[in-house]
């Protein structure tokens, strides 16, 4: 598909979102998902910072614990940190920079060691303010061009207006409720994965992928499906162990 | 950023010298956020809680009211997890809490703020301020009360385990930051069949006794190489003798 009918898709896809009740990480996942395509990097994730204004992953591209924990050793380094304090975007990182080890010496052999080149870091602006960043993950040498640099931004933007328009049980009057839901929300689907896992003996990432698929396939919303499997009151032998092939 | 009266504040959490420090500590808070008055309240199963911290009457009566009602700011935030601002009660749409905003009005509270504790699914508690008059609360203020919040809740998860020998101490709060140490909670609360809460103490209490970082020990239950017992201990070693029960 050409790039323009792909950004078409996305942004009828995002609007359609937006105005209906919509699940905030399923949304930034599928997001992320987009991100890949579209700008033509491995992986992708966003960030946003928590209440000591440190960086917490609330979706990625590929939901391995892999990727996750290395956009979890950003919280104190890493492109998506300086971006975060900067408020400006970094990109075409060389991870094989000495300079750039130098710099991050727990992300960047982290980062290489999971296969990947370069890396990115686009800021999540809120009217003057930085909330968080999205990070993009490259495995070969084709660097972002100004015109990539400039949808990026714009993607995170939309991550950003997703994040404020999410419907919270709280119905939360402020942004930072937001936020702090947004968050909370993560921390449960994390802890979900285990429960599932454990239940039925498989490993989280493969929990995850039969929870996510019966969730889409019953429009539950993934952070409220997970609460309600958190609180012990949803009856998860309704949840096919081995998913469909999507 | 936190303020340097609040900075003041954890500080002084940190030292924890008994109950009188604790309800100095409290009005400190109190003053340091701008509030008539603040409670914190531990979550002990279902819609109850526990009164840990109250500073003023005005504060406590509504804490009261609220949880004995079972609706209001602070049900709701523990709940979602995520804050409830309410700079005046007396313009909430009178079908949100219906019973509250009835009882509610004899009361000298007028603003609420309440700030959930905890991790995820795991509700600890909630920290709630009360002001006698209408208004917000400053973004400083909010960022300091959500900063006092996890601290509390990092404190109320670090109190004893019965059966387990003596309190773990509460970890930083980079620990937690781990998808990992998250995952390996749901797994321990199956395996034991204990709430969240329980199995993410069981797993400090591991990690405390046997020396090694949360995160490598919740590694090793992810990976399935490590499975805890119900006093705490990994693949049946023993815990040093206590003489508590």
């Amino acid at each position: 598909m050409a790039r323009e009918q792909q950004l078409t898709k996305i942004f009828v896809e995002v609007a359609d979102s937006l105005i209906d009740d919509f699940d905030l990480i399923d949304f930034l996942q599928r997001l992320s998902e987009h991100c890949v395509q579209l700008l033509d990097v491995a992986a992708c994730g966003v960030l946003l910072a928590d209440e000591h204004d440190v960086l917490q992953v609330l979706a990625a591209s590929d939901e391995n614990t892999r990727l996750l924990e290395l956009f979890a050793l950003q919280h104190d380094q890493g492109p998506c940190v300086e971006c975060y304090r900067s408020g400006r975007p970094r990109t075409n990182i060389d991870l094989e920079d000495p300079k750039v080890t130098k710099a991050w010496p727990q992300f960047t052999p982290a980062a290489l060691q999971s296969g990947f080149l370069s890396t990115n870091a686009i800021p999540l602006r809120l009217r003057g303010r930085v909330i968080g960043a999205l990070g993009l993950f490259q495995t070969r040498d084709n660097a972002l061009s100004d015109a990539d640099t400039a949808l990026a931004q714009a993607l995170a933007d939309v991550a950003t207006i997703a994040i404020l328009q999410q419907r919270t049980l709280a119905h939360s009057e402020t942004e930072r409720g937001q936020l702090q839901y947004a968050l909370t929300s993560r921390i449960v689907l994390e802890q979900v994965k285990g429960i599932l896992a454990e239940r039925w003996q498989v490993t989280p990432d493969e929990a995850f992928a039969a929870f996510r698929v019966y969730a889409r396939s019953h429009h539950h919303q993934l952070s409220h499906l997970a609460r309600l499997i958190a609180d012990g009151e949803f009856d998860t032998d309704q949840i096919p162990r081995s998913p469909q092939p999507r | 950023m936190i303020s340097d009266g609040m900075a003041e504040v954890l500080r002084l959490l940190q030292l924890d010298d008994g109950f009188d420090a604790t309800a100095d500590v409290a009005a400190r808070a109190a003053e340091t956020l701008g509030v008539a008055g603040l409670t914190v309240s531990l979550a002990t199963g279902g819609d109850r809680v526990e009164l840990m911290w109250c500073t003023d009457e005005a504060a406590g009566r509504f804490e009261d009211l609220q949880f004995t009602l079972g609706e209001g700011p602070g049900p709701e935030a523990v709940r979602s997890g995520a804050m409830v601002l309410v700079p005046d009660l007396a313009r909430v749409r009178p079908d949100r809490w219906p019973a509250l905003s009835v009882e509610a009005a004899g009361l000298a509270a007028r603003a609420v703020f309440c700030f959930p504790m905890g991790i995820g699914a795991i509700r600890v508690g909630v920290l709630t301020l009360v002001r006698r008059t209408a208004g917000s609360l400053a973004d400083g203020q909010v960022g300091d009360a959500l900063v006092l919040a996890h601290t509390l809740a990092g404190h109320a998860l670090g109190s004893v385990l019965p059966g387990l020998d003596g309190a773990v101490p509460a970890d930083s709060t980079d620990v937690l930051l781990h998808a990992v140490v998250h995952q390996a909670t749901g797994m321990v609360s199956v395996q034991l069949d204990v709430p969240l809460t329980q199995a993410l103490l069981r797993l400090r209490a591991h990690a405390y006794s046997s020396g090694r970082p949360l995160t490598d020990v919740s590694r090793d239950v992810v990976a399935r190489r490590l499975r805890l017992d119900l006093n705490g201990n990994g693949n049946g070693t023993p815990l040093p003798v206590s003489d508590k029960d």
